[in-house]
């Protein structure tokens, strides 16, 4: 591992920051002096959980319940954000296990009545999980290395098929999907919409990201900075770059399915569009929305998309999908690296592993 | 025997409507190497401009004449207003033309209203043979698609321009040097491909009838289209779109239409995962 | 008299302008419409609304919505319901069932509405169902033509059912068409169990399902469809295949010259909206059966009053039409208003118990009653053929039709 933090920091001190590919032209680089750098991310996070806690106290019931929805979407942000923010993989298909999970324990609650947290959630986990390594295994394992655009239509294609086949299958419910969950049970109490399961799903989205969290900052994280640093000369160094990346792909499908579960009990049905291209490609503007490749920034993306569908369908009922397709493409057009870069340099993105290498005079 | 002549009939049509909405894909693909989310929706307004011209008393073929050109010229200005900001990357390009297909699909569903709406054939009714009726229309679409496909290849292969238009595709960097304006190139081949959605989406109107999602039914299987054919040529999206056209229209005879949509497209990525470059590898014509 | 007019039609303006700035100006509580006469002393009856104003089916919520505010607007002009003032909150089910089921929680939750109206789509039903009656505890009625089978408790169905359009229909079809059925069918769940239904009735009238298929929803090619119509020589095809892929079947079917060689073509969910759909020669000789068509107001002067009522405030797309559940809203409305009436209070208990056994003796098409344990309702029903582009009524039920339900 120190082959990688030698090869990231050669990279990271040295000339001008390498550019990461996926930045439009005329993008500011935030190259500040090495000894003036403060940390924004960790106040960014803090004030995002301060908000969090209190915000059941400040709205209405059913704001509260929006809220919770938010937090579960955000969630699902937080898993494609760490395919791609850290492993470079554009993942167009993370409604697949999402909506899977959903579809799984709908099945569970209906046919065989389980609806107790502890299987439940940990059954949409293993889904997610079980999916993932499947169509990470197909698409990115194998002789010859997977190019970028095959794994990101590959992973569309596995959406849109699932799509079909629920849509068509009359077990799933058809096109109607599965309505009438019932709620999620721990032995006798049950978690019903508002407060308390707000901070379920709050718990659990934060337990979540301080692991994310953990595991980039680890020595694996640093391996995934190499590889989206430079990918050939990861290889070069001995890592299994196919390996890594079916790894991170299949811990974002955990997530995803995780996810899932919760919004399958939340909403109380899942239907088709739950798998599709739709879900997919819009969790993915949450995270390029907010920002990729800091985790903040997909739930940050997320609140601040669903907040203001939410408010636009309010107020500009039928004009509202246009003026979010508008908004959507400006951020693309000239913020390709997220509203977060407003308030964050570029180092915290991906690398801050350690401290910084001391000047010498 | 009748059977079988119908049948063949209805899946090459059915596979010429796919080859002319994908040739347009493919062309922005292989040029650019963006994937154009948002070529769905050019269908779409040429589509529309064909039920608008309809819809003021123009005769159906003057819209059917005007929507590639109208579609066309759109291409063009977006291309020069957000497109060329993708090319450095692909994946950001996607995303970027999957919100403006999103635009201009709800600005069309603002003007539909959501209905669909029905425009007439300037061509109609059947040719017979015998117990046989093909549908006249659904000739001129095949017939059509041969024409434009002929068309493509003779400007490629046997004009200066189609010649610029290779080197630019084939070696782009080289093409700068030797002189050519690649962004021109870029402009006209993103117009070109914008173009051919529009007439796709004109001729199919009379079939399919109007409706704003129109597009998206085209859009996963143009692109599945575009990867089986192979990425970098000017048959190769020809070649994918025939295939997964064909078997979309075929596999419904022997299975169940359910099981049949599912399969084609779990078949094609199966067959671009063992054979990356597509069917037919190679830039070029 | 010219005096008068433009007073009325100042006054007119005003009024207009005084709904649509209430709407306006409430801000969050965007779609919200209030009566002028809207007083402190008595609190107001607050009816909600949740249909799809944007998406595909908005075609439909459209009109729903629209014969909402007509007959909320008829009600208070008239004095209110228990001589509170009525208000109308409409809230958007987009299409889609999550925005839908957020939404439908801001009209139980914020604005806490005594009654709930709307969902078109069996899956948009499936999906507002629980946050209303269940979570919400809150009355629903849903007014559409659908698969049946819909028993929870509270929630009340004002749309024609399977065995409405099917015991007196098929006969007809037999009739009028021939012994051998296809059903081609949109896989969902509606055309499965309609077409459950519809069997069981062509085979004890000594007809014969040829097939039963299932398509994916968007298909739009049905070559092979069409191919065994022909060679298996099907007099009658019930078609159950819904937009987009009906415009192009039928358009197939007719081009292989199904209806030239006799057959006949039969769709019941097919009204004034989808006529628009194909050419007319297409559609020649289409069968449907429904609670109510426009062409009934030459003779039923019920009929006549609503839709000239409706036509005159709502000129434009949004048609009043039996397929769009814009007859069952007001059906519904109507119902809920008599139970209301009956109950002499709003609470869910005491309305549901009335609406149980509600009449009304005047709605679209004819009259209406309730099935008492059923929660299901007794209609007229009509077949209808399509000819130039307008359909001609060829048979009416002799009385109330039973839905035959729960």
């Amino acid at each position: 591992m120190d082959a990688a933090r030698q090869a990231l920091s050669g990279v990271a001190s040295g000339g001008p920051d390498t550019p990461i590919a996926e930045c439009g032209p005329g993008d500011e680089l935030a190259v500040r002096p090495v000894a003036a750098r403060r940390r924004i991310l960790p106040v960014v996070e803090v004030l995002a959980l301060g908000l969090a806690l209190i915000l059941p106290l400040i709205l209405q019931d059913y704001l509260t319940v929006f809220a919770t929805r938010v937090v579960i979407l955000a969630l699902f942000a937080l898993s494609f954000d760490l395919v791609w923010g850290y492993a470079g993989i554009m993942s167009f298909g993370q409604a697949l296990f999402f909506g899977s999970a959903g579809y799984g324990v709908a099945l569970l609650a209906r046919d065989l009545d389980v609806t107790s947290i502890l299987l439940v959630l940990p059954a949409g986990a293993l889904i997610g999980l079980a999916f993932a390594l499947l169509l990470g295994g197909f698409l990115l394992l194998g002789r010859h290395p997977s190019s970028v655009i095959f794994v990101s239509l590959g992973t569309l294609t596995g959406s849109y098929a699932a799509d079909r086949l629920a849509r068509g299958w009359y077990y799933l419910g058809g096109q109607n999907g599965i309505p009438s969950i019932p709620s999620m049970t721990l032995g006798s109490y049950e978690f019903e919409e508002g407060a308390v399961f707000y901070y379920l799903a709050l718990g659990i989205l934060i337990v979540v990201y301080l692991l994310c969290r953990i595991l980039v900052r680890s020595q694996f994280g640093l391996a995934l900075a190499g590889l989206r640093e430079n990918e050939r000369r990861i290889a070069f160094f001995g890592y299994k770059v196919q390996h890594l990346k079916a790894i991170v792909f299949a811990v974002g499908g955990t997530i995803a399915g995780l996810a899932g579960s919760l919004y399958a009990f939340h909403e109380g049905f899942v239907w088709p569009n739950m798998l599709g291209v739709v879900f997919s490609t819009q969790v993915v503007l949450y995270a390029l929305f907010g920002g990729s490749g800091t985790l903040i920034g997909a739930v940050i993306g997320a609140v601040i998309i669903e907040g203001a569908s939410f408010w636009l369908s309010d107020n500009y009922r039928d004009i509202w999908p246009i003026i979010l397709g508008l908004l959507l493409l400006l951020v693309i057009l000239f913020r390709p690296l997220g509203l977060i870069s407003f308030v964050l340099g570029e180092r915290e993105r991906v690398g801050g592993f350690g401290r910084p290498p001391k000047r010498t005079r | 025997m009748a059977n079988a002549f119908v049948a063949s009939f209805e899946i090459l049509s059915f596979g010429a409507i796919i080859v002319l909405v994908v040739l347009g894909l493919g062309i922005i693909a292989s040029m650019m190497g963006i994937f154009n989310f948002a070529q769905g929706e050019f269908v779409l307004l040429g589509a529309y401009v064909t039920y608008l011209a309809y819809s003021k008393g123009l005769p159906v073929w003057v819209g059917m004449l005007a929507a590639p050109f109208l579609v066309g010229a759109l291409g063009f200005v977006l291309e020069a207003l957000i497109i060329r900001r993708f090319y450095a990357a692909p994946i950001v390009a996607m995303l970027g033309t999957y919100a403006l297909g999103l635009i201009i699909r709800e600005c069309v569903r603002g003007l539909i209203g959501g209905l669909y709406i029905s425009v007439p054939e300037p061509i109609g009714g059947s040719i017979d043979f015998g117990a046989v009726h093909i549908s006249a229309w659904r000739s001129t679409i095949i017939a059509v698609t041969g024409v434009v496909m002929a068309g493509c290849y003779l400007l490629l292969s046997r004009t200066s321009f189609g010649l610029r238009v290779r080197a630019t595709l084939e070696n782009p960097a080289l093409a700068r040097a030797s002189g050519i304006s690649t962004s021109a190139i870029y402009g006209a081949a993103f117009a070109f491909g914008a173009a051919l959605a529009g007439l796709a989406g004109a001729l199919i109107v009379p079939v399919f009838s109007l409706f704003a999602d129109l597009g998206i039914r085209f859009l996963i299987q143009g692109f599945v289209a575009v990867m089986v054919g192979g990425v970098g040529s000017f048959i190769g999206p020809v070649a994918g779109a025939g295939v997964i056209g064909t078997l979309s229209a075929a596999l419904p005879w022997v299975m169940a239409p359910v099981v049949a949509d599912v399969l084609v497209f779990v078949l094609a990525i199966a067959f671009i995962k063992f054979r990356p470059q597509g069917l037919i590898s190679g830039k070029g014509v | 008299m010219s005096i008068e007019r433009t007073h009325q039609t100042r006054r007119r303006f005003l009024s207009n302008f005084a709904f649509a700035s209430g709407a306006i100006a409430t801000g969050l509580g965007s779609w919200v419409i209030r009566p002028d006469w809207a007083n402190a002393a008595e609190p107001p009856i607050k009816v909600g609304i949740a249909t799809d104003l944007t998406g595909p089916i908005g075609y439909a919520g459209n009109a729903d919505a629209n014969v909402a505010k007509m007959v909320i607007k008829e009600i208070n002009a008239g004095g209110g319901l228990l001589g509170r003032p009525l208000e109308l909150y409409i809230e958007d089910t987009a299409s889609n069932e999550s925005v839908a089921v957020g939404n439908v929680r801001k009209l139980i939750q914020r604005d806490k509405v005594d009654m709930v109206l709307g969902g078109i789509t069996s899956s948009m039903r499936n999906a507002i169902k629980d946050p209303i009656v269940v979570r919400g505890k809150t009355l629903y009625i849903y007014p559409q033509l659908y698969e049946g089978k819909e028993c929870t408790p509270y929630l009340f169905c004002t749309g024609p059912t399977p065995a409405q359009q099917c015991d007196e229909f098929i006969p007809w079809l037999i009739k009028n068409g021939g012994k051998k059925f296809a059903l081609p069918s949109a896989n969902y769940v509606w055309p499965h169990l309609l077409n459950e239904y519809a069997r069981k009735v062509i085979e004890s009238n000594g007809g014969e399902v040829v097939f039963e298929e299932y398509y994916p929803l968007d298909q739009i090619d049905f070559s092979a469809t069409v191919n065994r119509i022909m060679t298996n020589k099907v007099e009658v095809v019930f078609n159950t295949v819904i937009p987009p892929g009906v415009g192009p079947f039928f358009k197939q079917l007719y081009e292989a010259g199904f209806q030239k060689n006799g057959g006949r073509l039969s769709c019941v969910y097919y009204d004034e909206n989808t006529l628009n759909i194909n050419q007319a020669n297409e559609i020649e000789g289409l069968a449907s059966c429904l609670d109510y068509f426009k062409v009934l107001t030459r003779d039923d002067p019920v009929s006549a009053k609503i839709q000239s009522a409706y036509d005159k405030d709502f000129p434009g797309n949004f048609l009043f039409a039996a397929g769009s559940a814009a007859t069952g809203t007001y059906r519904g409305l109507k119902l809920w208003e008599a139970a209301v009436k009956e109950a002499g209070k709003v609470d869910r208990e005491a309305v549901a118990a009335a609406l149980d056994h509600a009449k009304i003796a005047e709605g679209p098409g004819g009259p209406a009653e309730m099935v008492p344990g059923k929660r299901h309702c007794k209609m007229k029903m009509y077949t209808a053929v399509a000819k130039g582009g307008n359909y001609e009524i060829v048979g009416r039920s002799d009385g109330l039709v039973d839905p035959k339900e729960c």
